[in-house]
């Protein structure tokens, strides 16, 4: 059976993924992913009908054990600060990253 | 007389209450058996085995020893001043490292959260320390919870199974299950995805207990699948666990998935026996299609047989008490429990490391980029180890548009008639109307570290029959029951229906009972045989 | 000739208190850089989305005002995946194929008469943050994310920049008047995507068209739907084809410029959100939506011509803001009647204090009640017209009654005979040399002595009246 994941398709992953691979790990990866492919394709083999809906969540949530939904009240960001100091670059309280990419078609 | 720190929670509640112990004396019970099986601690450096490393537990990623000092004083002093110190006064706990707490690190057991220290504590971890328990540390884990052996995690040495340090515990909640089978901890918190807390609950021995979806908070739970994603329990007995649950379970504000359900007193009837319980046998949970451990190749086989056969004697054990088996139960879908599997959990886990992006928190790349898009990939390409990537590039495949072949939807509705396979065999007015399913947890025991480690599907299939559980939400709790012949605990599975812990936890409890003097419930890990009773 | 086919992307800010998903103060403007943030809206490892019941009730009845055919009994969240800083969990949680409603519409008056204006859908969504250059660096600030919106897509049924503008500005005006959204275009709170083709008058083709981003008032939204017009017809003419483009509207240069293309295949891989439940609505709380309407602007405005007699002009004025057409009612009942004088007042002086003031109707210490008491203190003469307008302004400063202030300032009108007469008598003493010329024929110096009059008054007296006791005594005896 041929890899359904091509090389091409990989790098195209690769790419929406964000991730920088070196070739030996891509080449693994790639190949760890037509392995699962195959057993993916098992799903294949069940007839479906389609009256099946599909499951979000394995329990259902009849009105008596739905949680009600969230009162419009502000609480205080006491975190605010705790939370800025994670990151890894900061200026006058903004978060820091180097600049977009431009792919400008002009 | 076992250590304190060998000894189930229930118990030394009861001791401390009496006054016979403090939550000090069973802290440092627990910090000395830390100490003589634990071994090195891990790190993210680059991982060269040493001789030792084979004999030792590494169960942890940090032990919090101050912290754990303080609430353990915290308890005592309550108790001298006459307060109620909460259910689970000066119980150790460990917390799996998936699991976010205020003011230590969290890191999913990956090199892209090694310095994020939570601002916040998980919800159940909050509900722990407000009982009173003592959190010991971070155990170690599968790289986000992605594996089934703990070998995955960015701190190394991996965490070894007690029994044969030289096998995996299993996991991804490796580090919670090897802890609490070596002393270590008295309980642990940790997380069940596909069978993250079952699996390695069933190789180290221990009880593992997977709630209904929605019956504890996962607030705070650093989400792998969000639709699959369970707080679990890791305990010694069924009684700990009912005991603890109590303490977790319930409704909270921070999650819209916590259900709004009652949490019932789960001791009340923990003892009530299994007289005229309807508990099934299917065999589909005994024969399938997985890969064969040699080829690889997908095939129908059969599970190991010591592990099939410590079914059948556990039914036979239960029958003797009165409950009435129903052998022969229909679960035809269990088989597509991985194969779902590998498509929903991947897409959930895609989207969720999308923030992991070396902009808020976590592993930045160091050093120059082009750009923010290099940023990512260079913070992501090196701060994700290789299953986190699998999981990444395989959710992308099957959710992205020009190749997507409706495998999502497929999976979801696959996910409706495992659903549906549950709801059947447990519905009051159908044709089996069990109280519980009784089936194995894995389908064989621990195997070697790195015999399976690399090949993804194998360790996959290793949830076969987990899995399904977490697809229709259903509680599960494995238990201890028997070693096979070379000396390795076999899990057995009771599988129930949505909210009806009590129901599994009773006839666990009744297990336990009838099996209390079997020989190998005298039988201690190895680690273990090295460490003198104090 | 063209004709434009125009259709609108709006998303509308909800004035909620609190954060779509989490407990932070969702309005952030003029406050410093990640302030209002907490670990969900900053997407930390572990936290989960919590919806704002009061989002579910803003949007729901934003959708029955637009006479939504369907307000769903479920709708569901979904995720649109995308890395980009401003958005710190990399997707965002916004509603997709089962949005809250479907297929409503907007009547928006035009000068050649109301055009419907088609809804196709409206759905719930959370804010991203906003991102700054600073040299080659871009700064992120997370307070604006978890804001919630609701986006609004029109049908292609607009046809030219006018009626574009129309439409923002009824919208903008119903937003407000539901209390869905303080909707102030340079704050963000409503912004407006336009999607704009031609094609040859007559014909009902749907074009290629361009996507215009990145206007934030209703000038801007009207030029740069003109230009893009002119752009389009000049291209065409020329022979030259429209290429499906999203343009950036410069509002400092005027001028739409390419937007570099964000991703060359923007797929989102959108899934349902596992995090959260669906929205559930049952018939009876869709129902109760709808009941609890108010009635909207246009009706009111239909009502105000009918049922008082309004000029077109007046109703218009008056219905829009929500606040003042209650308080022309409640002004008119207090009055017992006289829609039109009150209508008067409002538009002339308390319009006029209002935009002052930076108040809305709604909020007046001047209450209907005070306004009647005053147009009925005129009518009666107890107090001159002046003195009823200046009242208004001490009425809104002090907070007191129009009475109290009358009596307390002694402001009632002399319409006394005697007293009148008497400062009369007082004025045409001490000027002789006027009631001499005036004797003499220069009756036009009447009015001077009126003002006299008043003057010593303190413009109490009734100018009637002392012109008439002026008269009397002025005629030679």
């Amino acid at each position: 059976m041929p890899d359904s994941i091509t090389p091409e398709i990989f790098r195209h992953l690769v790419d929406l993924a964000a991730l920088e691979l070196d070739e030996d790990e891509a080449e693994y990866l790639r190949r760890q992913l037509n392995g699962q492919l195959k057993a993916i394709a098992e799903l294949e083999s069940i007839e479906l009908d389609s009256e099946t809906a599909v499951t979000s969540h394995g329990v259902p949530y009849p009105d008596a054990i739905r949680p009600p939904l969230r009162s419009d009240v502000v609480r205080p960001a006491h975190e605010a600060d705790d939370i800025l100091a994670q990151a890894p670059a900061t200026e006058d309280r903004y978060i820091v990253v180097p600049d977009i990419p431009h792919t400008e078609l002009e | 007389m076992t250590d304190l720190c060998d000894r189930p929670a229930h118990e030394l509640v009861s001791l401390l209450h009496s006054g016979e112990t403090s939550a000090q004396a069973i802290l440092e019970s627990t910090l000395a058996r830390i100490d003589a099986v634990e071994g090195r601690p891990p790190t993210t450096a680059p991982y060269l085995e040493q001789p030792d490393d084979r004999t030792r537990v590494h169960a942890y990623i940090a032990v919090t020893r101050d912290l754990a000092r303080q609430q353990a004083q915290a308890v005592d002093d309550r108790l001298a001043a006459g307060q109620d110190p909460g259910p689970l006064a000066g119980i150790p706990v460990a917390v799996k490292d998936i699991f976010c707490v205020q003011g230590t690190p969290s890191t999913a057991g990956s090199r892209i959260l090694e310095t994020f220290v939570s601002p916040y504590t998980a919800t159940p971890v909050a509900r722990l320390e407000a009982a009173g328990a003592v959190v010991v540390g971070k155990a170690n884990l599968d790289e986000f919870a992605f594996g089934s052996s703990s070998e995955s995690s960015a701190f190394l040495p991996p965490p070894g199974n007690p029994w044969d340090p030289r096998r995996v515990p299993g996991g991804s909640s490796g580090g919670s299950a090897a802890a609490v089978a070596a002393g270590e901890a008295v309980v642990s918190l940790g997380t069940d995805t596909a069978g993250s807390v079952r699996q390695p609950a069933a190789f180290c021995g221990v009880v593992g207990l997977k709630p209904t979806y929605g019956r504890v908070s996962r607030y705070g739970l650093i989400a792998f699948a969000s639709s699959l994603d369970c707080p679990a329990l890791v305990t010694r007995d069924v009684e700990d666990a009912a005991l603890v649950l109590g303490v977790v379970a319930g409704q909270d504000a921070k999650d819209a998935t916590a259900a709004a359900a009652p949490v019932p007193d789960y001791r009340a009837r923990l003892d009530a026996g299994v007289a005229g319980l309807r508990i099934g046998l299917s065999p589909d949970y005994i024969r399938l299609r997985f890969p064969d451990p040699v080829s690889g190749e997908l095939r129908e086989q059969s599970i190991a047989p010591e592990v099939e056969a410590a079914v059948h004697e556990a039914a036979q054990a239960l029958a003797a008490a009165g409950a009435e088996i129903v052998e022969g139960v229909p679960m035809p879908n269990t088989r597509f429990g991985v194969p779902a599997y590998f498509v929903i959990s991947r897409v959930e886990a895609a989207s969720n490391l999308h923030r992991y992006d070396g902009v808020k928190y976590g592993y930045r790349f160091p050093g120059e980029v082009t750009d923010l898009k290099d940023l990512y990939r260079k913070s992501r390409g090196r701060g994700f180890g290789p299953q986190p990537k699998l999981r990444i590039l395989m959710g992308m495949y099957v959710s992205a548009e020009q190749y997507e072949k409706a495998y999502y939807p497929r999976a979801l509705r696959v996910r409706t008639r495992i659903r549906r396979d549950f709801e059947q065999a447990f519905d009051p007015a159908g044709p089996y109307r069990l109280d519980a399913l009784l089936t194995p947890t894995t389908p064989a025991t621990a195997f070697e570290i790195g015999a399976v480690y690399g090949d993804s599907v194998l360790m996959q299939y290793a949830d076969l029959l987990t899995v399904p559980g977490n697809h229709a939400g259903v509680p599960g709790l494995s238990l201890p029951a028997g070693l096979d012949r070379q000396g390795l605990p076999i899990g057995i599975q009771l599988l129930g229906a949505d909210f009806h812990e009590a129901m599994l936890m009773r006839v666990g409890r009744a297990y336990e009972s009838l099996t209390a003097s079997a020989g190998w419930r005298r039988a201690r890990p190895a680690v273990l045989q090295s460490v003198g009773s104090s | 000739m063209y004709e434009a086919v125009i259709g609108l992307e709006t998303h509308i800010q909800l004035n909620t208190r609190s954060k779509i998903f989490c407990a932070c103060k969702a309005d952030s403007w003029g406050d410093a850089p990640n302030t209002n943030i907490c670990p969900v809206c900053t997407g930390l490892p572990g936290v989960l989305p919590a919806l704002n019941r009061a989002v579910v009730a803003k949007a729901a009845r934003l959708a029955a005002a637009m006479h939504v055919e369907r307000l769903a009994g479920e709708s569901f969240f979904a995720r649109k995946n995308y890395f980009y800083p401003d958005l710190p969990k990399g997707y965002q949680i916004s509603q997709y194929n089962e949005p809250l409603a479907r297929g409503g519409y907007l009547d928006v008056p035009l000068p050649d008469g109301e055009r419907r204006v088609h809804i196709w859908k409206l759905h719930i969504e959370e804010d991203a943050g906003k991102t700054v250059h600073r040299g080659d660096r871009r700064l992120i600030d997370f307070n604006r994310c978890g804001v919630p919106l609701v986006e609004m897509v029109t049908g292609p049924d607009l046809r030219s920049a006018d009626e574009a503008a129309q439409y923002v500005i009824r919208l903008r005006q119903l937003l407000r008047w539901l209390d869905v959204s303080e909707a102030d275009m340079e704050k963000g709170q409503l912004r407006c995507d336009a999607n704009v083709s031609i094609r040859p008058q007559g014909s009902t083709e749907l074009n290629t068209k361009t996507e215009i981003k990145n206007v934030n008032s209703i000038d801007s939204l009207r030029q740069a739907i003109q230009t893009e017009i002119a752009r389009q017809s000049r291209e065409t003419e020329s022979g030259g084809t429209i290429e499906a483009w999203t343009l950036e509207w410069d509002e400092d240069e005027g001028v739409l410029r390419k937007m570099r293309s964000k991703e060359t295949e923007a797929d989102y891989r959108y899934f349902r959100e596992p995090d959260l439940l669906p929205i559930q609505l049952s018939e009876a709380e869709r129902a109760e939506v709808v009941e609890a309407l108010p009635e909207l602007p246009l009706e009111r405005r239909r009502r105000f011509v009918e049922e008082y007699e309004l000029p077109d002009y007046d109703a218009e004025i008056l219905t829009e803001e929500r606040s003042l057409s209650e308080y022309f009612e409640a002004a008119v009942g207090a009055l017992a009647g006289q829609p039109k004088i009150v209508s008067n007042w409002l538009m002339n002086d308390v319009l006029r204090l209002l935009r002052e003031r930076g108040l809305t109707a709604g909020s007046l210490r001047l209450t209907p009640v005070y306004l009647a008491e005053i147009i009925r203190m005129v009518q009666s003469k107890d107090i001159t017209t002046n003195t009823g307008k200046d009242l208004l302004d001490k009425i809104e400063t002090t907070g007191r009654s129009p009475a109290e202030i009358v009596d307390a300032e002694a402001l009632r009108q002399v319409t006394d005979v005697d007293a009148l007469g008497a400062l009369a008598r007082q004025v045409l003493a001490e000027n002789p040399d006027q009631v001499a010329q005036y004797r003499s024929g220069k009756t036009a110096l009447i009015g001077w002595f009126v003002g006299q009059v008043m003057k010593r008054s303190g413009g109490q007296a009734d100018p009637q009246k002392a012109r008439q006791l002026l008269e009397e005594q002025l005629r030679p005896s």
